[in-house]
């Protein structure tokens, strides 16, 4: 044997087939494939927000990053052009790519809206070709159904995985296996590890860890006592021994739900930004409802135009999940901290410590009757939003929105689909497939 | 290992499984849909529900839904548990418009007509095509192509080895693509709503 045989980590190639699913450029992938006149050019998504949400691999070539403000990247490139968001869009893509992927496996783990992880474990003997080969159909008919690229890793963890689809991009296909990461990893630097943060890197570096082959090769014990329990985890999943299962239900449950808006133009309006947070609050609690859950924990923030954040956040002595419950401590948390003559931007809100809403428990101070009053109108609302669409039922501060739009702007920051309805679609129901704009 | 189930609540967790996936779940599925810590305890379930016939197992070991399961759900209201009425049964066999339109739900795009070369074929101006993606065009087909850089829907197919796109309209000739065709889909139905 030529080789070095004790630089091998795994004597087999692929102790856990893992593989990670990631699409080039989403966001504006998704817009280029339903309207061929944009393929080819620099387009960016984000125009409601005013941001670059993502760019086209032709706008990246041209210099455009993500997040640059529009103005700024309009400015630089005067030929860009800017998409506002269709996220239902997005978002049915989304779904038929995890679907495709579940044809091959059930074991599927939905990591983001643009990527994936799933374990082929065992498809061999279905498809008769080992495990890249499987890889690569996926890819193709990912392709050839959505009509977009996407860059695949094939690895033996989940961590290699995304180190390799993210190692060749876009349209990229790469395989690690395990007893070849001796030649692998030496090429690859510690940022590139999902999980090591600027700190740990720089961590690394001042004890002489130069690339992530270096960390591999200490000892496990070198590895718990410098970064603890994330350390041991890394250290094997970077050995190509998987320690990190693949989380293969739908999420059903949250750990926070939030909810941000961007308006424009930005106000210092006191009621129309107090309007907004309140409208984020109904809508964060309107999910928290639909999922029965209950939030004991509330976070608000504001955002000015140097894209400054500042907040604060209660808890509460009960969690909650109704809006005129909370509408007062909202309130109260907002005054604190609103600005006066400071344009704001965005408004926000996270509810957190959430738990199912099965038990209530009220304490001996709580005025019983008025809290089941709100039980009974958080119902009223949720069922005239099912029939009429969110919002028709709403608190009297978010009156103040009427007056304007969330982007006071041309028709145009609009997505496409939501102007172009077909026959029997509503502005707030359209049908579940994409629309192919091109012209027979 | 379970020591008693609960028969009704298991069938409503399967049939919720089965309604929103369209299959039922694998051994290791079950394992997390019923909290069980071991996957011989999913098999124990398994078993269980074979024995009452509520489920099969198909010639490769998977299991499958009877009747019990996949009957049509309603969408409204409670989850049904218990036995199906014999309505339901003979409902099993029905097609949603949906599935009658669409093979290929990951595949299928909507293509909005706008121009009348298909209109001896019926289809017009408006019309609303259903297009599957990466399917392979055989003669007679209609299909979406890009035919030196313009779009175009046309009927498909092949003179002499060679192939030609033909209108359903006597004011277009046949086009025979010069240096560039791409088949962007194939034609599965068209829809036109009245109301």
């Amino acid at each position: 044997m030529s080789e070095n045989t004790n630089n091998l980590l795994s004597l087999s190639s692929f102790p856990r087939p893992i593989i990670h699913i990631d699409c080039d450029a989403f966001f504006t992938s998704v817009e280029q494939a339903l309207r061929p006149e944009l393929k080819g050019k620099p387009v960016v998504t984000g125009k409601e927000r005013g941001i670059v949400a993502c760019a086209s691999y032709e706008a990246k070539a041209l210099g455009v990053k993500r997040p640059m403000r529009l103005w700024e990247a309009k400015r630089h490139l005067p030929q860009l052009i800017c998409l506002p968001s269709d996220y239902e869009t997005y978002s049915i893509y989304s779904k038929r790519m995890f679907s495709i992927i579940r044809e091959f496996t059930p074991d599927v783990e939905e990591y983001s809206i643009d990527e994936a992880f799933a374990d082929l474990s065992g498809l061999r003997r279905v498809y008769r070709t080992g495990y890249p080969e499987i890889a690569l159909k996926i890819k193709v008919k990912i392709q050839e159904q959505l009509g977009l690229t996407v860059s695949v890793g094939v690895s033996a963890s989940k961590t290699l995985a995304k180190i390799a689809s993210k190692h060749e991009k876009p349209n990229g296909f790469t395989v690690v296996r395990a007893n070849e990461l001796h030649q692998f990893l030496p090429k690859i630097e510690l940022g590139q590890v999902c999980g090591f943060g600027p700190n740990t890197v720089a961590l690394l570096m001042k004890k002489g860890v130069r690339s992530v082959w270096d960390y591999v090769s200490r000892p496990e014990a070198w590895a718990k006592q410098l970064l603890g329990k994330i350390g041991i985890e890394l250290w094997h999943e970077l050995r190509g021994e998987a320690v990190y299962p693949l989380v293969t239900e739908e999420k059903t449950d949250y750990d926070s739900i939030s909810k941000t808006k961007t308006f424009t133009p930005p106000s210092s309006n006191k009621d129309f930004v107090r309007a907004q947070l309140v409208r984020n609050a109904e809508s964060a609690f309107i999910k928290l409802r639909r999922y029965k859950l209950r939030a004991k924990r509330i976070c608000i923030f504001l955002r000015d135009q140097e894209f400054r954040s500042w907040g604060t956040e209660a808890e509460l002595d009960r969690s909650s999940c109704s809006t005129q419950e909370i509408g007062p401590i909202i309130n109260e948390l907002f005054e604190k901290i609103f600005k006066e003559n400071v344009l704001c931007r965005l408004t926000g809100i996270v509810l957190s410590k959430i738990e199912p809403d099965n038990t209530v428990q009220y304490s001996l101070f709580d005025n019983v009757p008025r809290l089941q009053s709100y039980l009974a109108i958080n119902r009223v609302i949720d069922e005239v939003s099912e029939l009429y669409g969110k919002h028709k039922l709403h608190l009297g501060t978010s009156l103040w929105l009427a007056k304007h739009k969330q982007h006071i702007s041309e028709r145009g920051d609009l997505p496409e689909r939501k102007m172009d309805l077909l026959k029997g679609e509503t502005f707030r129901q359209r049908l579940s497939i994409p629309v192919w704009a091109i012209k027979v | 290992m379970p020591t008693q189930i609960d028969l009704n609540k298991t069938l409503a967790t399967l049939k919720k499984f089965y309604r929103d996936k369209k299959r039922l779940p694998s051994f290791s599925e079950i394992q997390t849909l019923f909290d069980y810590r071991s996957k011989s305890a999913a098999s124990f379930l398994v078993d269980k529900l074979i024995e009452k016939g509520l489920i099969e197992k198909d010639s490769t070991g998977k299991i499958i839904p009877t009747s019990a399961i996949s009957s049509v759900v309603k969408v409204l209201g409670t989850v049904q548990a218990g036995f199906p009425s014999p309505a339901e049964e003979e409902l099993l066999d029905t097609l949603t418009l949906d599935e009658f339109l669409i093979k290929k739900p990951n595949a299928t795009y909507i293509v909005k007509v706008s121009g009348d070369s298909m209109i001896d074929e019926g289809i017009k101006e408006g019309d609303l095509v259903l297009v599957e993606r990466g399917r392979q065009a055989m003669p007679g087909d209609i299909v979406i192509a890009q035919v030196d850089g313009q779009w175009t829907m046309k009927f498909y197919d092949k003179k002499n080895g060679k192939v030609i796109l033909r209108a359903a309209n006597k004011k277009y000739s046949d086009i025979e693509p010069q240096s560039e065709l791409l088949i962007g889909g194939v034609v599965v139905a068209n829809v036109r709503k009245y109301k």
